[in-house]
């Protein structure tokens, strides 16, 4: 495995005929609505740093549809599923193109709540010059493509380059062993031992299913997940086990044994940029809100030993028919413009899922994304399931977590740790048994 | 005749209002009771009556159970820790009542019962902030080591509990102001001449004569604080930097039931529980003061 | 003695001096931090005073949410529900008070029995009311959930009751006054005072309410006040400053209010308790 320190060469391959075929394909979607009278369309964005680039998309739409109003509306992912929920099932949200996970998709196509995409559209997706298998099946359901993917989160390690110097740490951890023994050295303390700096900082508090998705990245890396397809749409919880024990106890070992990181510490990229902890792992959006925030860091980033989650967000529209619509599907396309992508990556930092574009332009000036884009042949991914109570298995099991990560007694009692995990993989059972999903 | 105008004119006129209060609060109100014997997902279109499964379900459930548990005890503990403050500080202003200064200590308790929920939740948010606040500041001043206010599950609650009693505190000294002056003079001259002292008027007049009012006091407090939410959404609210620790309410859990995972049907059920224990409350508020009346 | 007695008044009222200093303390925290800059919110220990005040973060709040229009959206909502309250109210209470029908008696027993169902138990079923109105997300949606007050009908009613004898009444009408003459001539201007504290405390009531406009509101430009502070830092890092700035803007406004109109508040919520 490498290090993104230095900028390291990329092959600056352009696929110009993707190239052509999105700009002829936008052009066929105009024109047939290219006479449109004043539109309206909305866009719902579940991430507020989102809301520049869809404006930037808008902007470049305005030649070719000088009439359309675009509303862009990004707020919390929270709130965003709550209003695509109650907006979809009272059809009161007008034409809107909305971006959703694949997973949380799933249920409203169940429900018949968002159409298939228009035939021209499916074919773009469905081009394998345009988008890899993984991302086509995130946008479709039983082999038909309902919406259109765009960008993803996936996790990478960052890391603090004058941190690690200062530790005599010469390169990025390697196993999940190493990134404890990393953590250890990393730590920064007072003369009475508690720590200032955190080696590493790990998700223990706030609200909602955060705690559980960034639990399952580590518990990924053992091998485990939180749950998993035993058979065709059947699922079991499946961090009872052995690389439940271990990501859970690596967790109370740096809160408990070795202290190296505290709930109350601050957290996250927030910290990360105040040079308050000295790695942790997230997102590439993290690489634009540094360098707005702290243009300075010294920072580099690296894979993960094992894999990554990628969480690919789609947009789907909630309408097929009428000129809004198809200014929706437009706007759709259009926002999958090698040009509009390149944006994306290089003023907000969120990774796009199209192929063949050529990012290199932003990847060799910002070496920091090489770990998301260059990573290791056998490097794994895993996603959020696409069942209708994911987040509720997700919620139930952080407040599981939050408690377990408290309690000091855990830490060096392994039949303790596996009650907790014992526990909380019955409550997900169950609940998956109530919506007729377990694999018994 | 004349009467039959009238009656005319007193149906006409509470029409408007009879028709918004039913439709804005009865019909809710019913609508609750209806949906949670149902299974009722906003998502699918198949919602089925399911009798009292709801209810059987709620009382296996750890996040309920814990929502219930927490709300109970900041309920209690905002009573504990208000209402015989309330009394104390008001029994003060209300000897001090010709004091230049009684308007100043009359505003300042009742100004946090009125400002906005949440700036004043974040101004304490800021207090009990582990690394910056003026709370750990003061006791390492002290030479107690400072605490992890907004994360200890212990604490997380307890700081709830102080939050809410700080609003709450500005309404009960209201009340029992009015209480206090409501109290006939010539007990407190019986007493004076006995040779009783301030703090003996206070324990042996004041206290059992004010009874009912700490009774409407303690059962107001008491319901308010079952329905707390903003309080712990604010201390626990998911910004990057450091999240405190989410206190599981009610009405948090009701809200997350219904509007994240979408069981509509559920969280009318725990609505339900809510309801329940207000009513009950308000019932042993309605049975103590009968009781009193008839002594 | 009487040395005594002023002593310990004195002492009495240090004592409550200091108290009322700490009740406001953590809003002076809070508006202290609004003039601080980023690097002195994180010192050690925190300061009362700014050394270094500046008005960055109001600057920096005003650019980046539309707190303008959230405070409009609170002032709207609250002035409107106050109307609706106070109107309800006023006709309701004078009904259910002067007119001896059994009808009535019925009515009146209905919205007592609602009074203690908290706005939680039902807010659910409401917001799918609103929702099949296609008012989310709009003023009539918030507005929904605040038009009346089972508290205010009765305050009325006891002081229509107290105050408005049934001899003045029918004096008006043996002069050939209509009832709504009466009521808008004799009743109203005699309930002044009482339909003056209703107003404050309903104002208030909406203009803190949470629970309600964090379900019905869900677009940047609907959201009150209270909603944009709360969902303000849940979005990405937002530091103390600004969002203590934000803060303090709502937060001087009201408090300045709630003092002019103290009087009229302190008689309504003193009327709260005399309910039995």
């Amino acid at each position: 495995m490498r290090a993104y320190r230095s900028s390291n060469t990329k092959s600056g391959s352009t696929s110009f005929t993707a190239r052509v075929a999105a700009l002829s394909l936008g052009a066929a979607i105009t024109a047939i609505s290219g006479s449109a009278f004043a539109q309206t369309i909305n866009v719902w964005s579940g991430y507020p740093e989102m809301a520049p680039f869809y404006e930037h998309v808008a902007e470049g739409l305005k030649e070719k549809y000088p009439d359309l109003t675009v509303n862009v509306e990004a707020i919390a992912l929270r709130e965003h599923e709550k209003r695509i929920a109650l907006g979809l099932t009272s059809g009161s949200a007008g034409v809107t193109v909305i971006e959703l996970a694949g997973s949380t998709a799933s249920r409203y196509i169940e429900n018949d709540l968002l159409p298939a995409a228009p035939e021209a559209v499916a074919n773009f997706v469905t081009s394998s010059d345009n988008f890899g298998e993984f991302f086509v099946d995130a946008a479709s359901k039983n082999g038909t493509v309902y919406g259109v993917p765009l960008f993803r989160g996936q996790g990478a390690l960052f890391y603090n380059v004058d941190m690690f110097e200062a530790a005599g740490l010469k390169e990025p951890p390697q196993t999940m062993e190493a990134y404890t023994e990393y953590a250890e050295k990393l730590t920064q303390r007072d003369a009475d031992g508690k720590a200032t700096v955190s080696g590493w900082s790990l998700r223990l508090s706030g609200g909602g299913q955060g705690i559980a998705e960034k639990f399952w990245i580590n518990l990924f890396q053992y091998g485990g997940s939180v749950i998993e397809e035993v058979s065709e749409g059947k699922w079991q919880a499946n961090y009872a086990n052995e690389a439940g024990r271990k990501a859970l106890k690596q967790y109370l070992e740096n809160v408990h044994v070795l202290k190296t990181v505290t709930p109350e510490m601050p957290a996250d990229a927030e910290a990360f940029e105040r040079g308050q902890t000295a790695m942790f792992i997230r997102e590439s959006w993290v690489i634009a809100d540094i360098a707005a925030k702290a243009p300075d860091l010294n920072y580099a980033t690296a894979p993960l030993p094992v894999g990554s989650i990628a969480l690919p967000a789609n947009l789907y529209v909630n309408s097929v028919e009428g000129e809004d619509a198809e200014a929706a599907w437009a706007y759709v396309q259009a926002a999958n413009d090698p040009e509009n992508l390149v944006w994306l990556l290089d003023n907000i930092g969120w990774l796009p899922n199209r192929s063949g574009v050529d990012y290199g332009v932003v990847t060799e000036k910002v070496p920091a994304y090489g770990a998301f884009v260059d990573y290791p042949a056998d490097y794994k991914f895993f996603t959020l399931p696409a069942i209708g109570p994911i987040e509720e298995v997700l919620t139930r099991l952080a407040a599981q977590l939050t408690n377990a990560y408290g309690d000091a007694s855990l830490a060096e009692d392994d039949a303790a740790i596996d009650a907790v995990l014992a526990k909380a993989a019955e409550e997900t059972n169950n609940i998956l048994k109530r919506e007729g999903l377990l694999a018994e | 005749m004349l009467q039959q105008k009238r009656w005319r004119f007193a149906i006409l006129a509470i029409l408007p209002t009879l028709a918004i209060f039913a439709w804005v609060r009865m019909y809710p109100i019913v609508e609750t009771l209806r949906l949670s014997l149902h299974q009722w997902n906003i998502l699918s279109k198949n919602k089925p009556f399911i009798g009292l499964a709801n209810f059987r379900e709620l009382f296996q459930d750890q996040l309920f159970l814990n929502a219930l548990t927490n709300t109970s005890i900041i309920a209690f503990g905002v009573v504990i820790l208000t209402v015989p403050t309330a009394m104390v500080i008001a029994g003060l202003i209300h000897h001090r009542t010709h004091s230049r200064f009684s308007g100043f200590y009359e505003t300042s308790v009742f100004i946090p019962h009125v400002v906005s929920l949440v700036p004043a939740a974040m101004a304490w948010k800021w207090i009990f902030d582990a690394k910056l606040g003026p709370l750990n500041a003061l006791l390492e001043f002290f030479g107690i080591p400072a605490q992890a206010w907004l994360f200890d599950p212990v604490l997380s609650v307890i700081c709830i509990i102080v939050l809410c009693s700080w609003q709450a505190l500005g309404y009960a000294v209201l009340i029992y102001l009015v209480g206090f002056k409501n109290l006939p003079v010539s007990l407190f001259e019986a007493a004076k001449l006995d040779g009783a002292s301030g703090v003996q008027r206070f324990w042996h007049v004041s206290v059992p004569m004010l009874k009912p009012i700490t009774l409407y006091v303690s059962v107001v407090t008491l319901i308010s604080g079952f329905n707390v939410y903003a309080q712990a959404f604010v201390l626990a609210s998911d910004s990057q930097g450091a999240p405190g620790r989410q206190v599981r309410v009610l009405v948090l859990d009701m809200l997350e039931n219904s509007f994240r995972n979408y069981r509509v049907g559920y969280a009318a059920s725990e609505a339900v529980v809510l309801l329940a224990i207000v009513l009950v409350l308000t019932l042993i508020q309605f049975g103590l003061l009968r009781e009193k009346g008839r002594k | 003695m009487k040395t005594r007695g002023k002593l310990i008044d004195f002492a009495i009222d240090v004592f409550l001096f200091c108290f009322s200093i700490l009740m406001i303390l953590p809003l002076v925290f809070l508006v202290s931090n609004a003039f601080k800059t980023p690097e002195e919110i994180v010192a050690w220990p925190p300061r009362i005073i700014p050394s270094d005040p500046t008005l960055e973060n109001f600057r920096s709040v005003l650019a980046d949410t539309p707190l303008p229009l959230w405070i409009f959206n609170s002032v709207a909502f609250s002035t409107l529900s106050m109307v609706a309250i106070v109107m309800t109210s006023a006709i309701a209470g004078y009904v259910l008070a002067k007119f001896p029908f059994r009808s009535l008696n019925i009515i009146f027993i209905l919205i007592l029995a609602t009074a203690i169902v908290p706005f939680e138990v039902y807010m659910i079923p409401l917001y799918f009311q609103a929702q099949a109105l296609g008012v989310l997300n709009s003023l009539w949606g918030l507005l929904l959930g605040y038009l009346v007050m089972s508290f205010g009908i009765f305050l009325i009613r006891q002081n229509v009751m107290h105050s408005i004898p049934d001899e003045l009444l029918e004096a008006a009408r043996i002069d050939g006054a209509g009832e709504f003459w009466i009521f808008w001539r004799i009743v109203l201007p005699l309930l002044r005072g009482a339909l003056g504290a209703l107003a404050v405390l309903a104002f208030f009531q909406a203009w803190t309410s949470f629970a309600w406009p964090m379900i019905v509101t869900t677009t940047r430009n609907s959201y009150t006040i209270e909603v944009g502070l709360a969902l303000f830092q849940t979005g990405f890092t937002v530091d103390l400053g600004r969002l203590s700035a934000a803060s303090a803007a709502v937060l001087v406004p009201s408090i300045t209010l709630f003092v002019i109109l103290r009087r009229n508040f302190v008689q309504g919520v003193a009327s709260t308790g005399m309910k039995e």
